[in-house]
């Protein structure tokens, strides 16, 4: 395009340079002016703001129009979400089935309306939004897989425990950039939260095992 | 909005006792029969000649109309001027959406002051609605039948474009969502509410061609940096700035790629 013109400047019609010449910007200017429009777009508090800032995974897991993650920018979203991992300082992973059952079915917590922070004793764990749970719920999304009978598939096992916590607490360890938001690592939940989501999701008495 | 699960459960139990159940589990959408019953019956088709009355009518500070406002296709010249925005006004130097040419409007002519039009854009749910609201959908009712048709001329008009496709795929917060996560595959719900596909050209056009739209849940007419705006609360991001350059991208990135089809308004929302 530079190269183009310079040609017509040399020609000297520089008003069918101004009119012609306009074009995509390329992926450095539009991300500048994206991220400018992003510092400007909304009105927050310096503290609400920094949810506007996005960190290295975020980053790469932005492709445009399902561009393909390269094979080192995956080892790094994968590394960058081991690095992320706590646990429950009890060191037990798998909680109150009944407990992770209301949060499953609990959307709420922490959105901003005109400055301020919705009051929450503690955030919903947002599953019902995008997942099927107990068998007969019909009011659920479909945006990530089903999750009925996920215990009865997987069993119980220290180590299913462990993957289970871990994929809600950061699933990008897993299948970085996937839609599973990293509910864990982002500080959406807690570690003991999501103990009670692990039992809701592994324990045999609890509904979404029932079939 | 902490009503609408409550609004949903209503209307399930509503479809169940008009015997509209049994169906459910052959249709992939569920909600679709009532909601196509309520379209026919558009209570949003009362905004327009609302719109219409305070378009013409003289109002503000310096008792003004409207019939002065160039929207793109001249002083006054509404039919087909919402299809092709959001465009570059070259007196603002701005690419601008409806809604933001039409607060340039009110108040280079009518001498409104901008943060209180802003202020009250976006009405109370079950309220009569903002003025906003009601002129954005008149006009947008003037291209009714007409394709949309954005084009990219303007330096930047192409850097929006871009913007708002990189704004479109970006994602941040604590859920780690961008507009994708949630519209970017076909047949996909939150909880029992449909998601649109907008990377599918028929799904975008669903959102180039709709809106403003009568809103079921909140009893009024909502518009697109309504609609905007209340994605972002649910991502749990800040407050979006109506009228910002960000959202404008967004809305022209959307509208672009919706370009072709015809203009309905307004759109039926649950």
């Amino acid at each position: 395009m530079r190269k183009f013109a310079l040609k017509w400047a040399v020609l000297g019609v520089p008003a069918l340079i101004a009119a012609g010449c306009a074009t995509y910007p390329d992926p450095a200017t539009t991300r500048q002016i994206a991220e400018g429009m992003v510092k400007e777009g909304f009105t927050a508090s310096p503290g609400h703001a920094k949810r506007l800032v996005q960190d290295r995974s975020q980053q790469i897991c932005s492709k445009i129009a399902g561009a393909p993650l390269t094979q080192e920018e995956a080892a790094e979203v994968v590394k960058l979400a081991r690095a992320s991992m706590r646990y429950p300082a009890s060191g037990k992973l798998a909680g109150d089935w009944k407990i992770g059952n209301k949060l499953a079915h609990d959307g709420a917590g922490d959105r901003i309306l005109r400055g301020k922070l919705e009051k929450r004793k503690e955030n919903g764990g947002l599953c019902q939004n995008c997942h099927a749970l107990a068998p007969g719920e019909i009011n659920v999304g479909n945006v990530g897989p089903a999750l009925t009978g996920y215990g009865l598939q997987r069993g119980a096992s220290e180590a299913v425990v462990k993957l289970t916590y871990e994929r809600i607490y950061n699933g990008w360890a897993y299948v970085p950039c996937s839609n599973m938001p990293r509910l864990g690592a982002t500080g959406h939940l807690t570690p003991e939260q999501i103990t009670h989501m692990v039992a809701y999701l592994l324990d045999p008495q609890s509904p979404i095992n029932q079939r | 909005m902490p009503s609408i699960v409550g609004g949903i459960a209503a209307f399930i139990v509503c479809l169940a006792a008009a015997g509209v159940a049994p169906a459910l589990a052959q249709s992939g959408d569920p909600l679709g029969v009532g909601r196509r019953m309520l379209a026919e019956d558009n209570p949003g088709d009362l905004w327009i000649d609302r719109g219409k009355a305070l378009f013409h009518q003289k109002r503000g500070p310096q008792n003004a109309s409207l019939e002065g406002c160039d929207f793109g296709m001249g002083p006054g010249k509404l039919e087909g001027a919402a299809a092709r925005l959001p465009r570059y006004f070259a007196d603002t130097d701005r690419v601008q959406d409806l809604e933001t040419r039409l607060i340039t409007c009110m108040v280079r002519l009518q001498g409104f002051k901008e943060a209180d039009i802003v202020r009250r854009a976006i009405s109370p749910g079950g309220s009569s609605g903002s003025d906003v609201e009601a002129l954005a959908l008149y006009i947008t009712s003037r291209s009714n039948g007409m394709k949309v048709d954005v084009t990219l001329s303007h330096q930047k008009e192409y850097d929006a474009y871009k913007a708002g496709e990189y704004l479109f795929f970006r994602r941040s917060g604590q859920t780690d969502f961008g507009c994708v996560q949630c519209h970017g595959e076909a047949g996909k719900r939150i909880r029992l509410q449909d998601l649109v596909h907008m990377t599918d050209k028929k799904g975008v056009q669903e959102v180039a061609s709709t809106w403003p739209a009568y809103r079921g849940a909140h009893f009024v007419v909502r518009t697109m940096q309504w609609r905007l705006t209340d994605c972002f609360w649910q991502m749990r991001l800040p407050d979006m700035k109506y009228g910002s350059d960000m959202s404008i991208a967004l809305i022209l990135y959307l509208n672009h790629e919706g370009n072709g089809v015809v203009i309905r308004v307004p759109g039926f929302k649950r």
